[in-house]
């Protein structure tokens, strides 16, 4: 830490390596923690002195979650409202964001203000509203109760995203496809889109986490059991006094582990999207 | 849809117009003016209708007397006493209080922290994908599932953390400690990964110089790295600081509000008043003032902001 100067690399090397030793363990102690209680019997979850290393190892648990506890269906709710409203989305902010980027259209400025604002907003200000709407709709204890209002708060942050990458693209494939004649969408679609993949990729992976993560909005609008999305069911695991945490564990790993991978094969996209806004200032 | 071919639909506006090149310009931008309304209408209708609407109809419901009856909801008229009733309750002034504590407390260690953490992986030669691969971990994981986990590790009777501190989250202040702990665990990382990625845009050579300069370490780091890194540091606190005061799902799950009512943040003062109380009108009041907290926030740091960076681009 101390010394920057490249002649004591070696005493630099080894420090660095147990910083960065220390940083790894404090993430991935409490994530080995989640992993291994999940294998643990019942009774190996409540034992003390803790089970450093589940003995015996046990898939009670996972057979119990989607057994005695309904976790297969909060799995299938999750992944429609996340797959509709990312599709949503990406269709929605490409379009927009095309156009916020390259063409012509007046108050751009204060529309992207605009947009920075709501994607910053508190969740619980459009609870109640949202909330009655839904309930005079009908809507309450759906699917669209999630999707379109996942889709509105995911937006600009994607539109936000796919304009910085429409910004960086060359105009000229554009303007000559426009020439020949082609369509304004089919232009779009077949020469302007094909080089913002890794953008539509980080809005994509962002949108599709926060879905899958969200627990406000879910919590309030689909309280049904048969309707609820992995967080509440997770939250609302067993009763008031005893909480099941071996299922718990086992639902969280299952729903974590799909995510986590998604993750790590768009890690480059996710780091893109999390340091845009500290690039671009 | 609108091709540019299809542009000159308006003859009207011809004789309003001079020169023919001119003409045939203005033509195709304003079609693709229209255009771009076109593609971005969709986008922004879904938007208007699920947020700024539903914002607009929370501060009319706050002003509401809401009656809530076993077949729904109806309005009574105009009153200024959701706010009054909210206002004047020590329930408010708590939440007030909880929320802006742990908001300061949590921002600035996790940033302090996460500038550490930065710190050493810029230094590492190898390996540094791995770390970035590990740190986006608990940023991908569901703020409930950590909840739960660490409600695990605190338990009283079988935590792992039970035989060093007794019972931590049946006192208020130190079940305010855990909720901040498991928030920085969970976003210590994000705060890094920005921090790097500041710290990876200064110029080598400035540190070279500091370096010749014979300037130390720590010098260089207040003198030279801080400085650079301060626009991203505004990021990473203001990001931090609007999620920090939206505090619902770690609370909710990990203490539910408790002991008592000690932990209880506004957004989860908003929710019980409203679907554990049926209170919407007080409830759309906490929300409305929350919103507006927030929104005084983002406008005092876009000002700050705007002035420090006005302030350095001068001098670099």
């Amino acid at each position: 830490m101390r010394n920057r100067t490249r002649s004591g690399w070696r005493a630099v090397f080894t420090w660095v390596n147990l910083g960065a030793l220390l940083i790894a363990l404090f993430v991935l102690v409490p994530m080995y923690w989640l992993i291994a209680s999940a294998f643990k019997t019942t009774a190996g979850v409540g034992a003390y002195p803790p089970q450093f290393f589940p003995s015996p190892v046990s898939t009670a648990n996972f057979q119990a979650a989607f057994g005695e506890y309904t976790f297969g269906r909060y799995v299938l709710n999750s992944v429609v409202v996340a797959v509709c409203a990312t599709t949503l989305v990406l269709v929605l902010g490409t379009l927009a964001g095309y156009a916020l980027a390259r063409l012509p259209v007046r108050g751009k400025y204060p529309v992207m203000v605009s947009l920075l604002m709501i994607s910053v907003f508190p969740q619980i200000a459009v609870i109640a509203p949202l909330y009655l709407i839904m309930r005079d709709l009908g809507w309450l204890n759906s699917y669209q109760a999630l999707i379109f209002p996942y889709t509105a708060f995911n937006l600009p942050f994607a539109i936000w995203i796919l304009r910085n990458y429409f910004l960086g693209i060359s105009m000229s494939m554009e303007e000559s496809a426009r020439v020949d004649g082609a369509g304004a969408l089919r232009t779009l679609w077949s020469v302007v889109v094909p080089q913002v993949t890794p953008g539509i990729f980080t809005a994509g992976v962002f949108t599709f986490t926060a879905c899958w993560t969200e627990f406000l909005m879910a919590l309030s609008f689909n309280q049904q059991n048969n309707m609820r999305t992995i967080p509440v069911g997770i939250a609302t695991f067993g009763s008031q006094y005893t909480v099941p945490y071996g299922t718990l564990f086992a639902a969280s790993v299952v729903a974590v582990v799909p995510i986590a991978i998604l993750v790590l094969v768009f890690r480059k996209a996710v780091v893109s999207g999390l340091t845009s806004g500290a690039v671009k200032g | 849809m609108a091709s540019t071919q299809v542009a000159p639909v308006n003859p009207a506006s011809l004789p309003g117009t001079q020169v023919p090149p001119r003409v045939g310009r203005d033509r195709m931008t304003r079609s693709l003016a229209r255009m771009g309304w076109g593609f971005a209408s969709p986008a922004l209708v879904v938007i208007g209708a699920f947020t700024i609407f539903p914002i607009l109809f929370s501060i009319f419901v706050s002003f509401e007397n809401v009656n809530v009856t076993g077949a729904g909801f109806s309005f009574q008229g105009l009153t200024a006493n959701n706010y009054s009733i909210v206002l004047g309750a020590s329930l408010w002034h708590h939440a007030l209080w909880f929320t802006t504590v742990y908001t300061v407390v949590t921002v600035v260690v996790e940033v302090a922290l996460g500038t550490i953490f930065a710190l050493v992986l810029e230094r590492m030669t190898q390996g540094r994908g791995l770390m970035m691969a590990i740190l986006l971990i608990p940023w991908s994981l569901i703020t409930v599932v950590s909840a739960e986990l660490w409600s695990y590790i605190y338990n009283a009777s079988y935590g792992v953390l039970s035989g060093v501190f007794h019972n931590i989250l049946g006192q208020p202040f130190s079940a305010t400690v855990a909720l901040m702990f498991a928030d920085v665990w969970k976003t210590t990382p994000f705060v890094t990964i920005i921090v790097l990625a500041g710290l990876v845009m200064i110029p080598s050579e400035l540190f070279e110089a500091s370096e010749v300069d014979g300037a130390n370490g720590w010098k260089t780091f207040w003198r030279v790295t801080l400085p650079l890194l301060r626009p991203t540091l505004g990021i990473a606190v203001l990001f931090r600081v609007l999620q920090a005061f939206g505090l619902f799902d770690l609370p909710y799950v990990l203490t539910t509000g408790g002991p008592g009512t000690s932990t209880q943040s506004l957004a989860m003062l908003g929710y019980n008043t409203m679907f554990t109380n049926l209170d919407f009108g007080p409830g759309a009041a906490v929300a409305t003032t929350t919103a507006v907290i927030v929104l005084v926030m983002c406008l005092v740091f876009l000002r700050a902001f705007k002035a420090q960076v006005g302030k350095e681009t001068p001098n670099a």
